[in-house]
């Protein structure tokens, strides 16, 4: 029951959010062949007659009755087929899977880090609770995770980027380089994503931190650390295995909503670094318009949360066996 | 009652963070409230452009000549009504729906579905593309922040009555012949008015960020002045990292946000500590 539930929601949801993905571009102010025009404000705007318009619609099947462009997108995306970026003259998918593996890079290099380094804090200061050590860090990180990530990441640039030289400040290679070797590419890359994966380490940190301590704080009141301490076992070896390792379980429910937010968090953070990933995709898709590309990002960017999602679900359920009996 | 509220003054005196919290947040509420008096000019009018800081405008001019320090005054008015306004309307529908969906089971559940489907589907990305497609101005984007924050709090209001309904006082009320809606009102309401409260301060810091985060990606509403857009004109500035603009021009927006999100979180931090009593047990 509780898995068909699951799985309904999930698959509701979707359907929700491919529906929303199809109307809402349309009722979007502006429209798709503007980039093309020019800005009338402009001193040189280029006329579009009535009849190449009409031309441009008919071409991209903009002309249709809505009902009929619903059926062909739904029927579209099941065929794999996102449709054709208007602005990169190019299939949606080809755009967004060479965006893709960096989203992927990023997000999946930052969440390892973040989940290590805010379990293992979140835990110390439980462990802890009411001592100098507790209250620094929990005022330090609480400070830290209030900077919002764009303007973390602006003076990441500023501060390690201009003034000291040390990281590259846009992209996700030196553009134009020939690598003599794939180990000189791999060092290039890891320079160019050291500073957004750091950015969005710590401008989202205090999430996991607040609800390991939390969740820690539950367990250390439970009988069975009393027991521990009784038997006279180590107190680091009570708080990794016999604290810890309960804490988690409450955490692992959380991981969807923290994948959730580093998914989310990419779309400041590569926007600010100019990082060539699909939350930066999304971003110039809607300052052009272009609606294929907006919708397939949009999508992406969607799926990949809701995978993330599923794979907490399934994690649950293998960390706690009582789940399966309920 | 009042002795209840004494009591909680007096734990949240005890709490540095809260204390600090409070603090900045009612130098920012002040600011905001005065803000005609403070700011040195009017933040539409249109001096030199790009001045560096001076005696005439001590934060310089922005790329169309306004003065940086007065748009920062009055973007205080802009980033607090937003916040405040959309999550005390968050906060209100939130608590209506998770009172009556903890109560009734049977509208619990449907209602709870629709709940898990609001909160699977990814905000900001969504917030993005809708506030692409509104027109920018502040109601609108109060809506969407309404739309979008409701789900949380009408979750932890929803648990909380759950385990609220059944205690044996509100057995003993409906068994004297109270109704359904009295024993909400006078019952269960009263004993999770600190939970809405700690959720609406909570929410308030995450509309701050979101303001923030649109308005930085251009997406705010252009005709007023608020802390993300100042960031947003100053990002697109040729010249922005490799002069000195970014000390005057960038920093203080950034700072003010930056500072009005640790202020609601301190604060929220606090309170929920006073508030939820498993955080607060002792540990050996």
């Amino acid at each position: 029951m509780h898995k068909i539930t699951k799985i309904a929601t999930y698959g509701i949801i979707i359907f929700v959010i491919l529906s929303f993905n199809f109307f809402l571009p349309r009722i979007m102010p502006g429209d798709p062949f503007a980039f093309l025009t020019g800005d009338p404000s402009t001193d040189m705007p280029v006329v579009l007659d009535a009849g190449i318009k009409a031309k441009l619609l008919s071409y991209y099947g903009l002309d249709k009755p809505l009902s009929m462009q619903y059926y062909d997108y739904i029927a579209n995306i099941l065929h794999g087929d996102l449709g054709w970026s208007i602005y990169y003259n190019a299939p949606v998918w080809d755009v967004l899977r060479g965006s893709l593996k960096w989203t992927l890079l990023l997000v999946g290099t930052s969440t390892v880090i973040y989940m290590a380094s805010g379990i293992m804090l979140g835990a110390v200061s439980a462990w802890k609770k009411g001592k100098r050590v507790d209250a620094g860090l929990l005022t330090f990180i609480l400070s830290l995770s209030s900077f919002p990530s764009f303007f973390l990441g602006l003076l990441f640039i500023i501060l390690f980027g201009v003034d000291l030289g040390l990281f590259p400040i846009s992209g996700a290679r030196t553009p134009f380089m020939d690598y003599s070797t794939s180990f000189e590419e791999i060092i290039d890359i890891l320079h160019h994503l050291l500073l957004p994966a750091a950015t969005l380490v710590i401008a989202h940190i205090g999430g996991i931190y607040l609800l390991t301590r939390n969740s820690m704080l539950n367990v250390l009141g439970e009988d069975y650390i009393l027991t521990a301490r009784a038997k006279g076992l180590r107190e680091g070896y009570i708080m990794r295995r016999h604290a810890l390792k309960n804490a988690l379980l409450p955490i692992s429910t959380m991981i969807a909503l923290i994948a959730g937010f580093m998914i989310t968090g990419t779309i400041l953070v590569e926007t600010v670094f100019a990082y060539p990933g699909v939350g930066r995709l999304l971003y110039e898709a809607v300052l052009v318009r272009d609606y294929p590309l907006l919708q397939g990002a949009f999508m992406i960017i969607t799926l990949l949360i809701i995978a993330a999602n599923l794979a907490a679900d399934m994690i649950y359920v293998y960390l706690d066996p009582r789940v399966k009996h309920k | 009652m009042i002795e209840d509220t004494i009591a909680f003054l007096k734990g949240y005196k005890n709490s540095v963070i809260g204390l600090v919290g409070l603090g900045i947040l009612i130098f920012f509420v002040v600011v905001a409230i005065f803000a005609p008096y403070i700011a040195p000019y009017d933040p539409h009018e249109m001096y030199k452009p790009v001045r560096h800081p001076n005696s005439d405008h001590l934060l310089g001019t922005n790329h169309i000549g306004q003065d940086i320090l007065s748009e920062l005054i009055y973007g205080t008015r802009v980033s607090l009504f937003i916040a405040f306004i959309s999550s005390i309307i968050a906060s209100y529908i939130g608590t209506s729906l998770g009172l009556i969906a903890g109560y009734f089971e049977k509208f619990g559940f449907f209602f709870m579905r629709i709940v898990d489907g609001f909160l699977a589907i990814p905000r900001l990305p969504l917030i993005i593309v809708i506030a692409a497609f509104m027109r920018p101005s502040i109601w609108n984007l109060i809506f969407i922040f309404v739309f979008f924050g409701w789900p949380f709090t009408a979750r932890i209001i929803r648990s909380e009555v759950l385990s609220l309904r059944n205690r044996p006082y509100v057995d003993a009320v409906r068994m004297l012949g109270a109704g359904n809606f009295y024993i909400l009102c006078r019952h269960i309401l009263p004993n999770v008015i600190p939970l809405v409260v700690v959720q609406l301060i909570m929410e308030a810091s995450h509309v701050v960020l979101a303001e923030a985060s649109l308005s930085f990606l251009g997406l705010g509403d252009p005709t007023t002045k608020s802390w993300g857009m100042i960031l947003h004109y100053a990002f697109e500035y040729p010249t922005i990292f490799i002069s000195d603009l970014w000390k005057w021009w960038m920093l203080p927006a950034g700072l003010c946000i930056t500072f009005t999100i640790l202020s609601l979180t301190f604060i929220g931090y606090a309170l929920e500590d006073l508030v939820n009593p498993r955080l607060r047990r002792e540990i050996l």
